[in-house]
């Protein structure tokens, strides 16, 4: 049905949201890179045209009738039939005739695309009398396995470094020096040590060195200072908290979002994963470990509660209202965060761009169908204990998945369930292989494991404790008003109270005896003892619906008289209350009447298990995906992962797009570095931290981020964007490390790690790190929003703005101006109010460097102004606010 | 200098913009653009792409009522529901409404067992209708201080959206359905696509409390992926704490920040003398500048000393029950005043659905809410024209959707997608004219109908822009998100 499918859809192509950018612009960079004024109207005109309205047919993925319209020599080559363009008289070309068509003949047909306008059909003949002019070496992929991000990791070619044990190269600086080379660039020199130390100590730990860091790393000559400093870095807890952060937004952390108390997105404390996140990184777990926890915990580590944290990754995606919206952001944001696809744009139809077929789509949702929440009891033993973790599992294991016309859940095709699986024509060489899980005793039962019994029953004593003390309670109020003569309604009290003791205690006793009815039946194998367990179940739960019988009829007493004694003035609403509570005394006497003697109609025919009985399988679905996501023949994965680590650390990514890496993103210009960088991650094992320091060590990182301009003006004329990295990039710290800046510098900073999500409201007076605040939809900090923190529905890469709202938060806000009067206090005592050294201080402690001789003289001058009060605070707060504290140079 | 479009490229010779025209936000690295844009798209400026023409209005005034306002006690008389009032729809000679296929336009977010029913008990008029002005206009009695002003005003009675849930509060002012997620709004779209007339307030301010969470929240107001610098900037009418951080603590004192700022501008000159080719640091202090003198400016809007005695009696700054929403209409004026583009004001939000969500109690509610704003409406409208703004001005005013001409619970009216009104005055749209027609019981709108986005295109269509070419790469909107200007109501 595809093809014939594919038409029709694609008449309804703008369903898919997101899927259809201005690819011709991205193709017309990438395949033209010799564009000369020639060849200018084929680059910038005829390539776009072709790529929007016909390479979806007719390109690498689909070739139909033989022809390819994207390149070129392709367009030369023609279609099966023979050439489709004819030069000498161009208006007998079959390109032009089939565009222009009034008949079905009219390309792109009717269902599948809008017609060319005039203009572009003009457009496409001028080229063909111009005779087709195209750059020389116009690049175009045979398949779509030809394409870069599909070409298997080769193994290093970098045995020729130049490196000598004296003077060690890295592979990075090889590969970027040949770049260089060729390009006739010149790297700047590396930066001073300040701002190196600076700029590592942000990039790793999110967080500025302090004075004494930075004195202790300009003071130490030996050879590997830098190096040393590095290892120290990575081995912080701070470093778990900054990568956590960068892995949040690409993962898409959100707290849970809703309505009052109703969870509608996301899952109540999925910080959990959160912690598991920062945990995960500060123990160095390798990233394909994190992935395979993330995405099948419950399949492959079922009984350990911590692993389990990390399926917060699918959790986090529940969404109350739809199912289908549930799965498709998982389908959407497993693909993009992990492999780099956009499998979401295959929903309605065939990928426009990419070998995903519609089918596809649905085989890769398959994989997740059976899924669900379901808290599991946190391990902690504190007190109160920890909340539960929200934590996924197969729910049903028989689930079908069907493809959706056009995408439409009201139109599945029933009659064809799909198998699941990865999108089958995708050139990746890996074998998907699911095998279904059998799970332990303990993750089927959870209930019966003896530390969960025990918390329940304690709860359940808990409750009689309470119920005990109220009918103390009440009991010694009716005693004292009978020493006093008072009359009150003290006998119904007591009575209700006494009837609250019983309904607690009876509860007790009937848990007491499902459990031991439920182990008898699920752990003994002994069918009679089974039986007499169960009879006994029975008979303690019709105690407790008895007794809870009795309650809700002593409650309803209650209510009659308080209705009676009532002294709201209108007497309709006086009557109608009273009219109520008559009504339900009347059903709970009824109730309880027929549980005093119960009949066949109340009695029970069996008694309510504990065990709520989750699958004793799981698909395996997820673990197998989890397992061919990680494989080694997997060309995306590492690709993807050392791009988003590379980003992080440059502030521009290797391959632009992080999170589509298919046929319509350009070939990379560094594509021999962002290989070189995945094959290292896979070689250690993807040891991330060993990533990290290979990428910090390198020259690469350590250069300077300006020069001299007369210096740098034929640099920047050749590379203005520094794709090559010629010089370092300098940087706007990201939300959360302006604010945790603020709080360190001051040393207001608290150091607590991980727990519950702090409240969005208190940033200015909580002085935890920025990463544990809620950030759900609706539930951000202002000062986060408005410097650009992560949309908690996708984040793939931070865009930093400067808008004025920025200055008037560091500039205004409370936070701030503490901050600011902490820091230069402290300063001006430990220097004994020395302006010079207090001005050191201060830049140090803020800038993280040292004053010029020009700033120094103004500050002196601006800390003499008495006028200002306090004029050591107010230069606090100038520093603060200064341009180079939200940079990193 | 173009915008850097190339959302991964550091701060470069190309990302930056300092162009005075764009105002609040104008001064704006990069970041505004799409999350799924691509490579190369890199010389597209997207704001290039917009299409302008000379426009009829400066400005909008948009008012909002919160939880859905009813057509049919308001702008849109059925005396149909009188003479069959306590029969059910079907026991009418129109029973053919619940089978149009219009109903198919529904879209449920989530399974509601109370509201959101067609309510089938028709349920007559709680108010009388009068004709006004020259145009004769019905108007109904709830409303006379607006219906002075019938001469100026376009009621469109056709409106219709999908959700029948509150949902639809975001929904009119992102043209999408809550499940589709969230969308840059009307408001963000104006405030991307003009340049600003006044640097130094925002150019998008809203006041009022928002939508609630469960109806859209912030986003109602947000530009999503237009980026924070084209959001809505709440603003309170209280000139001590009128902006997010528009004050430094009480215990500073204004000179004591007057200097630091100017020193601070040393400083940063200091360092952007030693980084000359460091775009980003001139930015940055051109928006310490920028946010200086807003903070001097934003007071002042919200301090109404120069405003008369008259005036102030006239939007209802005297009486308790209007003097809120009234105190923020003032502001509305003063800012247009000033050149800020759009003001949006929502009124009735109570935490949930919103006030107006008259489920029972429809003539004690809809009359007190009425109260709370018909006086400042008119007050605006005729202050506005009296100050020779309102040609300039665009006011419109919305609610979410209608409500049933069946009743629900025994005196309240239920949620209703498929016919509304709204109305719109000023700012080169026709005054005394009433577009589009619900049926006989106000059930569709059928004749002209208009999805919301109509609105928003006629909005843009009046400031200048062609609301099609409102386009960034990458953000594929939908043909019905752009909508259709109302060439018919146009002056």
């Amino acid at each position: 049905m595809n093809s014939m499918c594919y038409r029709y859809l694609s008449s309804i192509r703008s369903i898919g949201v997101g899927c259809f950018g201005s690819v011709g612009l991205a193709l017309a960079a990438l395949y033209c890179p010799y564009a000369s004024a020639e060849t200018d109207l084929y680059t910038t005109k005829v390539v776009p045209l072709l790529q929007e309205k016909c390479v979806a047919c007719h390109g690498p993925v689909k070739s139909e009738a033989g022809l390819r319209l994207d390149a070129a020599k392709l367009i030369r080559q023609g279609a099966t039939s023979g050439s489709i363009v004819d030069s000498n008289s161009p208006n007998n070309s079959i390109l032009l005739q089939r565009v222009a068509a009034n008949s079905e003949e009219r390309m792109p047909p009717s269902d599948a695309g809008v017609a060319l306008k005039n203009e572009e059909i003009e457009l496409l003949r001028q080229w063909i009398v111009a005779g087709m002019p195209a750059p020389e070496h116009e690049e175009f992929i045979a398949s779509p396995a030809d394409h870069w991000s599909f070409r298997p990791l080769g193994s290093r070619r970098l045995e020729e470094a130049s490196s000598t044990p004296s003077k060690p190269i890295l592979a990075i600086d090889q590969l970027l020096a040949n770049v260089h080379a060729a390009k006739n660039l010149e790297p700047l020199p590396p930066t001073d040590n300040y701002t190196l130390l600076r700029r590592l100590t942000f990039g790793l730990t999110g967080l500025p060195p302090t004075v004494e860091e930075i004195q202790s790393f300009l003071a130490d000559e030996s050879p590997d200072a830098y190096e040393k400093r590095v290892d120290q870095l990575l081995d912080r807890p701070s470093y778990g908290e900054r990568w956590a952060r960068h892995w949040m937004d690409v993962w898409r952390y959100s707290d849970w979002d809703g309505y009052k108390e109703e969870v509608r997105g996301s899952q109540r404390n999925i910080w959990h994963w959160r912690d598991w996140i920062v945990e995960s990184l500060n123990n160095n777990k390798s990233y394909k470990q994190m992935v395979l926890e993330m995405l099948a915990a419950d399949e492959l580590y079922p009984l350990d509660p911590n692993a389990l944290r990390a399926t917060g990754f699918l959790a986090r995606n529940y969404h109350r209202s739809n199912r289908n919206i549930w799965l498709d952001a998982t389908v959407e944001h497993t693909s993009k965060a992990l492999l780099g696809l956009t499998v979401q744009c295959a929903k309605c139809h065939d990928h426009k761009y990419d070998p995903i077929s519609q089918v596809d789509y649905y085989r890769y949702r398959a994989l997740f169908e059976p899924h669900h929440v379901r808290t599991e009891k946190a391990p902690s033993d504190a007190t109160p204990p920890a909340p539960p973790i929200p934590r996924i599992y197969d729910s049903d294991l028989n689930v079908a998945t069907y493809l959706f016309y056009r995408g439409d859940d009201k139109h599945p095709a029933k009659d064809t369930p799909i198998t699941p699986g990865v999108p089958s024509s995708l050139p990746i060489p890996c074998e998907l292989s699911i095998d279904s899980v059998s799970l332990p005793i303990d993750a089927i039962m959870p209930e019966l494991i003896p530390k969960n019994e025990r918390l329940a029953i304690d709860a359940a004593w808990k409750k009689c404790d309470n119920a005990l003390d109220q009918l103390n309670a009440a009991f010694a109020k009716k005693k004292s008003a009978e020493r006093n003569e008072v009359t009150s309604n003290n006998d119904f009290d007591l009575a209700f109270e006494l009837a609250k003791f019983r309904e607690a205690q009876t509860a007790l006793e009937s848990l007491q005896s499902r459990y031991a009815a439920d182990k008898a039946k699920h752990l003994a194998d002994d069918e009679s003892l089974a039986q007499t367990k169960s009879k006994a179940a029975i008979e303690a739960e019709e105690r407790w619906m008895e007794a809870n019988a009795e309650l809700q009829w002593r409650n309803a007493q209650r209510a009659v008289i308080a209705a009676e004694k009532s002294n709201v003035e209108d007497e309709t609403r006086k009557k109608a209350a009273y009219d109520k509570a008559k009504k339900e005394l009347e059903k709970t006497t009824e109730t309880y009447h027929k549980w005093r003697k119960p009949d066949d109609t109340v009695r029970l025919k069996n008694y309510t298990s504990v065990v709520k009985g989750y699958p004793k399988q799981s698909t395996g679905r997820r673990s197998a995906l989890a397992h061919w996501i990680v494989d080694p023949a997997n060309p995306l994965t590492a690709r993807v992962a050392v791009n988003h680590i590379w980003a992080r650390h440059f502030g521009a990514p290797l391959v632009a797009n992080t999170f589509d890496f298919g046929l319509k993103s350009p070939k990379p210009e560094l594509l021999e570095l962002l290989d070189y960088l995945a094959n290292r991650l896979l070689e250690s094992d993807w040891d991330m931290k060993a990533l990290h320091r290979e990428i910090v060590t390198s020259h690469a990182y350590r250069r300077a981020s300006s020069d001299d301009e007369t210096r740098t003006a034929s640099w920047k004329a050749i590379d203005p964007d520094n794709k090559y990295c010629w010089r370092f990039n300098p940087l706007r710290l990201e939300a959360e490390a302006v604010r945790d800046s603020v709080l360190a510098s001051s040393r207001l900073i608290d150091d607590t790690m991980g727990g519950p999500d702090v409240s969005q409201d208190s940033g200015e007076t909580v002085y935890r790190r920025s990463l544990y605040f809620r950030t759900a939809y609706e539930k951000q900090m202002t000062m986060m929003v408005l410097f650009d923190s992560a949309n908690p529905s996708e984040c793939y890469i931070r865009r930093p703005s400067i808008v004025p709202q920025q200055a008037l938060v560091l500039a205004n806000s409370t936070l701030c101006r503490v901050a600011s009067r902490t820091l230069a206090d402290r300063l001006w005592k430990e220097t004994k109010q020395d302006s010079r050294e207090f001005v050191r201080l201060l830049f140090l402690s803020t800038l993280n460097r040292p004053p010029s001789e020009a700033e120094y003289e103004s500050c002196s001058e601006y800390l003499s102004q008495s006028s200002l009060g306090s004029p050591h605070q107010s230069l606090a707060h100038v520093l603060i606010n200064h341009n180079d504290f939200v940079t990193v140079r | 200098m173009k915008p850097n479009t190339n959302p991964t490229k550091p701060l470069s010779r190309r990302a930056l913009l300092v162009d005075a025209g764009m105002g609040f936000g104008s001064i704006a690295l990069t970041s505004m653009l799409a999350q799924d844009r691509i490579l190369g798209a890199d010389d597209v400026d997207p704001k290039s792409l917009i299409k302008r023409f000379a426009p009829k209005a400066k400005s909008v005034i948009w008012l909002f009522m919160i939880g859905g306002t009813s057509h049919m006690e308001s702008f849109d008389p059925k005396p149909t529901l009188n003479e069959f009032a306590g029969k059910t729809i079907s026991e009418t000679p129109f029973a053919d409404v619940l089978k149009s296929p219009y109903m198919a336009n529904e879209r449920v977010v989530a399974f509601d067992p109370n509201n959101g029913f067609v309510r089938t008990e028709i349920y007559p008029l709680q108010v009388g209708y009068k004709k006004w002005g020259q145009s004769g206009l019905e108007i109904s009695e709830w409303w006379p201080h607006v219906a002075e002003c019938a001469d100026d005003l376009c009621l469109i009675r056709s409106m219709w959206t999908e959700d029948s849930n509150h949902g639809a509060q975001l929904q009119f002012h992102t043209g999408r359905h809550r499940v589709d997620g969230f969308f840059p709004t009307i408001g963000s779209w104006v405030n991307y696509g003009l340049g600003s007339l006044n640097e130094n307030l925002p150019q998008f301010v809203v006041m009022g409390v928002p939508t609630a969470d469960c109806c859209g929240g912030q986003e109602t107001h947000r530009a999503n992926y237009l980026g924070p610098q084209y959001d809505g900037i709440p603003l309170k009418v209280d000139s001590k704490d009128p902006l997010p951080y528009a004050r430094p603590p009480q215990d500073v004192k204004a000179d004591v920040q007057s200097s630091e700022f100017e020193f601070l501008r040393k400083l940063n000159q200091i360092t952007a003398e030693k980084f000359p080719e460091d775009e980003a640091i001139r930015a940055r202090m051109k928006s310490y500048e920028l946010a200086f003198r807003m903070q001097m400016a934003v007071p002042e809007v919200v301090s109404f000393d120069q405003e008369s005695k008259k005036t102030l009696e006239d939007y209802g700054l005297e009486q308790k029950e209007t003097r809120t929403f009234g105190g923020q209409l003032l502001t509305a004026r003063r800012l247009v005043e000033r050149g800020v583009r759009f003001v949006q004001v929502y009124h009735g939000s109570n935490g949930g659905a919103g006030s107006w969500d008259a489920h029972s109690n429809l003539k004690a509610g809809h009359s007190k809410l009425c109260k709370e704003v018909d006086q400042p409406i008119g007050a605006l409208l005729k202050d506005l024209k009296q100050r020779g703004l309102l040609d300039e001005t665009l006011v419109v005013w919305a609610t979410e959707f209608g409500r049933t001409p069946g009743s629900q619970s025994s005196n309240g009216r239920d949620h209703h997608p498929y016919g509304f009104s709204v109305w719109m005055a000023g700012g080169g749209i026709r005054g005394g004219m009433a577009h589009g027609k619900t049926d006989e019981l106000g059930f569709h709108a059928v004749e002209d109908r208009h999805y919301v986005t109509d609105i928003h295109a006629t909005v843009l269509h009046q400031l200048g822009i062609e609301p099609h070419s409102l386009v960034v790469p990458g953000r594929k909107r939908l043909e019905r998100d752009f909508g259709q200007p109302i060439r018919a109501i146009m002056t």
